[in-house]
């Protein structure tokens, strides 16, 4: 049982190896920089995020919890500015790629 | 914080000023408690701290540092026909006049105003960038 449970443990010890194994691993920011479009579309998790918070705040506002006013309209103010910021951005990145796409024709 | 900066920090301001606001009240409406002299339950009027988040090296903004609570004595008033006068006839009120809470009620308004005005500058000024970004 012992020498048993110790063939387990070196077993354990060592690292599986995968089918990709052999392959570079992923880059790290592939998904947020490597093109201006990907680079925008990034830019939604943070308006989520700020979305997200301006909703929370606004449960707390209906629940009677919420300490100061201020703070679920100067959210909800920033939410809306960063929707409408990443819309143009992605108009913009949009324009550009359809220009592109005219070239070709 | 992030791209919309000027809002944040001035949410902190308002966060503040609303604190302040909320101490004045509750000194004005605990102006007139009366206790018997050795009593330790006197009421201690509260005045709010206000400092930097940062001094310089960082966001900015505001907060409040501590609450800072008046003396202990309180003003002995010579009242024999209250229930709570002690045997000499004194009653022991809280150390809170008004005229400075009513001075400090009016800066604490103007204070709230004047970061909400900057709020809605900034976000003036925002959606104005924004614009240009829309039309062309």
């Amino acid at each position: 049982m012992n020498g048993l449970s110790a063939i387990g443990a070196v077993g354990a010890s060592v690292a599986p190896v995968s089918a990709t194994g052999y392959l570079p691993p992923p880059d790290a920011g592939a998904g947020t920089g490597d093109t201006p479009f990907a680079a925008a579309m990034s830019g939604l998790d943070h308006v989520s995020g700020l979305q997200s918070t301006a909703d929370s705040l606004a449960v707390q506002a209906a629940t009677g919890r919420l300490e100061d006013v201020h703070d679920y309209t100067l959210a909800a103010t920033q939410a809306k500015l960063a929707t409408e910021l990443t819309v143009t951005v992605r108009n913009k990145a949009v324009e550009a790629f359809n220009e592109i796409m005219r070239m070709n024709g | 914080m992030t791209v919309f900066h000027a809002l944040g920090v001035a949410g902190t301001g308002v966060t503040v000023y609303r604190k302040w606001l909320d101490a004045v009240s509750d000194n004005i409406a605990n102006m007139n408690d009366a206790t018997t002299p050795g009593d330790p339950d006197v009421f201690r009027a509260k005045y709010v701290i206000a400092r930097a988040v940062d001094y310089g090296q960082g966001d900015g903004g505001v907060q409040v540092g501590g609450i800072a609570l008046g003396p202990q004595e309180g003003r002995m008033v010579y009242d024999p026909d209250n229930p709570l006068a002690d045997e000499e006839g004194y009653v022991v009120y809280p150390d809170v006049e008004l005229s400075s809470q009513m001075t400090q009620l009016i800066m604490a308004q103007r204070g709230y105003q004047a970061n909400l005005s900057v709020a809605e500058r900034a976000r003036d000024s925002y959606q104005a960038a924004l614009q240009l970004g829309r039309s062309a």
